[in-house]
Formats: structure tokens, sequence, C-alpha cells
């Protein structure tokens, strides 16, 4: 009996069999160009040569899965005898959804789970409960941990207390990598070259070139200065799929400052936008979104629990999520958070080694729990009750 | 013999009739400013690279004598799947008919506006910008974006 953690995101689907390890695979399908018969799925990314103008299929919309035609035909590849070789009869599956699921894609998950590619049981979870019953593993001690999950879509912040999460505190934040990355796209095509098709190269350039700043206006200034005092300004060479096979940022060593380059590469120049995309997470107004950042939000978040819990979210703040990887978030979450923070707390937030399968690797620990044959709802179950079971059960 | 000033070729940019330059009022800044928001939601800018291809010959049911039950169940109820969930994110959302349900939704989960005020930057170039484009409302921060602003986005595009 072998259980399959799937966290299930917008982006990437984090899929491994509890006792193995993680692949982190596109969750969506992909269609080129160059190929016009086939549409590749998920992982198949790779046999793709010439990555420019990739159209890309989601079955995610705003977060929250809507197109099932797409997620089925990218499950059956993952499911199927090219990736993981399930036997449904006899594999429990740990699967994640967004916060506030919708109850009729609840009720549509439970079918297809069970009826569709009937596995013997079937635990549905948010992914925050994943990382925080990962972070509870490690801290015995705390009762109580503030999760922030910045992907793809959007941005939740959760408090955890004891396990369970506290509905009164989540807060969503509208911003997310895809938003990032358009928003770059838009205004590398508008300062410099038209860049509106290449989703994909342009979240490379995102992933290489982009952090965060520690003092915003500060680096406003350096980087409006000229020539090698502009210590913010980076060239990145896109790459042309003949030669250049991936894009990557030019060192400062080779960088010629004067002039133009004498190869014939193509070259962006980032400056301010290197720090500037990312500050979106930390100040979605200054975009026109209004909505508090990930600092506030957090501080509001936790002004929203009982006074005598308050210390403990400040004392465990983790950060989970694809956009924590930018160099810099850490720090300048704490920072900001310390700022806010009554000063008679202590704040500590922690970055995990590896944010984006921080919740897989809870889940992984879940199925290793001797709970969880309690937590689970078997195929019996759900056939005798229907759906009625899923939703006292699983706490979406 | 006063002299006359010269003009010479600097001609301000004030000078321009206004009666030329059409100023957008704010509720259509602020149907620019969804309009530009919700472009940012696009997964794909360019369309798809099928869509042009004629479609593909539909295979024509196969009358089989064997016992294939489980798998015919298994295709119809995929048809049924793609008829039914066809729905989009808002028509979903409205489904969902949150306005009734107590305590926290979806809704009510979503940042509130921000205390601190917000910062404007250059639409051209991106820095920290000071001054407004009379017409559309873009900022800019220095004279020369101004010009570009002018000559290429300046009510280039209107709801």
């Amino acid at each position: 009996m072998s259980t399959l953690v799937l966290d299930n995101g917008a982006c990437f689907a984090k899929i491994g069999y509890s006792h193995e390890k993680v692949s982190v695979i596109p969750n969506c399908q992909f269609r080129s160009k160059t190929s016009r018969l086939k549409t590749f799925t998920a992982n198949q990314l790779d046999e793709i040569k010439d990555p420019s103008g990739l159209f890309f299929i989601l079955p995610f919309q705003k977060g929250y899965l809507v197109n099932w035609d797409v997620q089925r035909k990218v499950w059956d590849h993952l499911f199927g005898k090219d990736m993981f070789k399930v036997d449904f009869a006899d594999t429990n599956i740990v699967i994640t959804e967004p916060y506030f699921n919708f109850s009729s894609i609840q009720d549509t998950m439970n079918e297809i789970l069970f009826e569709e590619y009937q596995f013997q049981s079937a635990l549905r979870i948010n992914a925050g409960s994943l990382s925080a019953h990962r972070y509870f593993h490690e801290n015995n001690s705390e009762l109580c941990c503030i999760v922030v999950d910045s992907g793809f879509s959007f941005t939740h912040i959760v408090p955890y207390c004891r396990g369970r999460k506290m509905k009164e505190g989540i807060c969503r934040i509208n911003v997310g990598g895809k938003l990032l990355s358009n928003h770059l796209k838009e205004i590398i095509s508008y300062r410099q070259l038209h860049v509106m098709d290449e989703t994909y190269v342009i979240n490379q350039v995102k992933e290489d070139v982009c952090y965060v700043s520690q003092n915003f206006y500060k680096d406003m200034e350096i980087a409006q200065l000229k020539g090698e005092d502009n210590t913010v300004m980076r060239d990145y060479v896109l790459p042309d799929f003949s030669s250049i096979k991936k894009g990557f940022c030019k060192p400062r060593e080779e960088m010629n400052f004067t002039g133009k380059y004498k190869t014939g590469e193509q070259i962006l120049r980032l400056t301010n936008e290197r720090f500037a995309v990312p500050e979106m997470l930390f100040h979605p107004s200054d975009i026109g979104i209004q909505e508090m950042g990930i600092p506030e939000a957090l501080v509001n978040s936790i002004n929203n629990m009982p006074e005598e819990m308050q210390p403990h979210f400040y004392k465990n703040i983790v950060l989970t999520g694809g956009n924590t990887l930018f160099p810099g978030f850490r720090d300048r979450v704490y920072k900001e958070v310390r700022a806010l923070a009554p000063v008679e707390y202590q704040v500590s937030v922690v970055l995990p080694q590896n944010p984006i399968c921080y919740p897989w690797e809870g889940g992984k620990l879940l199925a290793e729990n001797p709970d969880f044959e309690e937590m689970v709802v078997t195929r019996e179950d759900y056939e005798e009750n229907g759906h009625y079971v899923c939703e006292e059960k699983f706490d979406i | 013999m006063a002299e006359k000033k010269t003009t010479g070729n600097r001609a301000s940019i004030r000078s321009q009739d206004p009666n030329q330059r059409r100023v957008l009022d704010s509720m259509t800044r602020h149907r620019r400013l969804t309009r530009q928001l919700e472009a940012l939601e696009k997964d794909n800018f360019q369309d798809d690279p099928h869509a042009s291809l004629p479609q593909l010959v539909k295979r024509l049911p196969q009358f089989d004598e064997s016992n294939e039950s489980g798998k015919r169940r298994k295709k119809t109820r995929g048809d049924h799947f793609k008829q039914r969930f066809r729905k989009n994110f808002q028509a979903l959302l409205e489904e969902e008919d949150l306005s009734v349900s107590e305590g926290p939704n979806y809704l009510i989960a979503c940042a509130e506006p921000s205390k601190f005020p917000q910062r404007h930057f250059c639409a051209v170039c991106g820095f920290p910008s000071n001054y407004t484009c009379v017409s559309c409302g873009a900022r800019y921060c220095c004279v020369r974006c101004l010009g570009t602003h002018h000559e290429t986005r300046c009510l280039k595009w209107t709801v």
C-alpha cells in the first residue's frame, strides 16, 4: 500500500511516492509554433527544441482548478506508464487544494479521484497545512505558526494553531509569480524589445536576474547612475535556440558600458526592473492593485488573532512558495515585520532549504504518520456516503 | 533700440492647443486601469498555434463485440465532464453564492487596501515620478519621458 503525494500547484506539480524523492513537473500543456501537430504535456517540455513563443494551456485560472480536460490529461500522463506507473487500487493519494476551494470543484475532484481513477483512498488538504505539519514536526515545542505561501497565482497568509488553520486570519494577496512575469514582459516590451509572447524566456529572466532590494529608494538612485557606477545594471543575453540554448546574465567583467556590443546576440539591459518587479509583492499598490503587501498583511493577520497567541505567531513565520526564492526576500520580510511589530515581541522568519517542495515534504511526513489512516476517506466510504463524508472529514 | 527677443525653435508643450488634447475623466481612467490589470492575468498573449489547423477527422465509433463496458463507461463520462465543467472562474465564483454564507470565505479573505500611501513611478522609465500627464493621468519623471509618452502611449487606445 503506497502513498502518492501530489502538491497540485498552478505552475508546477510536485509529485512523488512517499518513500521516494519528489519531482517538480510543469502542470500544464504546451503548444509550439514549430511542431504544429503535437501538444506537449507536463515534462515533455524538455522535448521541445525551440521554446520561443511557447503557448501555455493551464488548467488553473486565478489559482483555482477550472479546466478539468487539461488537468486530466496531465494527470493521465503523470499517473501512466511513462512516469509513476500508479496502481490505483493499491495507492492512497494526498492531494493539495487552494484555500476556500469552491464546493463544485471539490465535488468534481472527489468524483475524478474515486470514480475515474479509482484510488484506494484519498486525502484532500491545503498546501499550507502540509507546510505547517512539516514545521511543527521539526519544532516540537512551538504551538503556533504562520505560513506565507507565495506562489504562481496569489499569496496566502495563514495562521496555524495546534495543527489547525485559523480561518479568520487567512489573508489573500492577488499578486503571484504570473503577475510578476507578465508585468516584466510589459515593461520590457515597452522599453526595449517586444517579448509579450515569450512567457518561458522571460520567466527565466525573472528567476535569474531579479532580486528584492533592502533599501528601495537607495537602489533607485544607484540605478540612475551612468557607466560603471551603476552596480545595479545587468545585461542579459537572450537565447536564440541555435547557438545559445539558454539565456544567461553577462558577468560584470564582460559588460560593455559605453557603446554597443560587437557580437550578434540580443541583449536586454535591466536596471530598475531587477528590483522593481519583486517589489510588487511588498507594495501591490505600485502597479495599482489596492491591496496590502506581504509584511503589512502578516501583521494585519496576526492582529486578528487572540492576544495571547500573537507573540507565538511572530516567532514562527514560515515562507514557502516559488516567489520566496528571490535573493533578499527573507531579510526584507524580517526587516519590515520587525518595524511594524510591537517592540516587546520576538520576530523570527524562517525560509526553508527548498521552499517549493516544503509542502510536499510535509505530505511525505503525514503519510508516515500513524494517524494517517483516520484522516483519509476510502473508496468504500465514498461510494456509500457520497460527497458528504468528504465534506465532513476534510478541512478545506 | 530694443532688441526683439528671439523665441528660437523651442516650443513649449504647454503651448499646444488645449482643445487638441482630450482630457480623460476619472471614470475612463479607472476603466483603463482595470483593463490593464486584467491583461496581467492572461496566460498567453498570442493565439493558439493549433487554432487554424483543420479539425482532425472524427474517429468513427467502433462497434466491436468484446465486453469493454468499463472502457466505454469511462469514455461517456469524459464527454459528460467536458460539457459540464467548461465554466470559467467567474461563473464558478458566482455559483458559490458567497454572500449568503457566514464566516470567512473567498471574498472576505482578500487583503484590504494598504495603509501606506501609493508610490508612483514613471510610465516610461520606471523611476520615481513627480508629475502627471494632463490628458490621461500617466505619471512621468522628466520632460523627456513626457515627450516619449505623448508620442507612444498617450490616448493611443481608450476604453
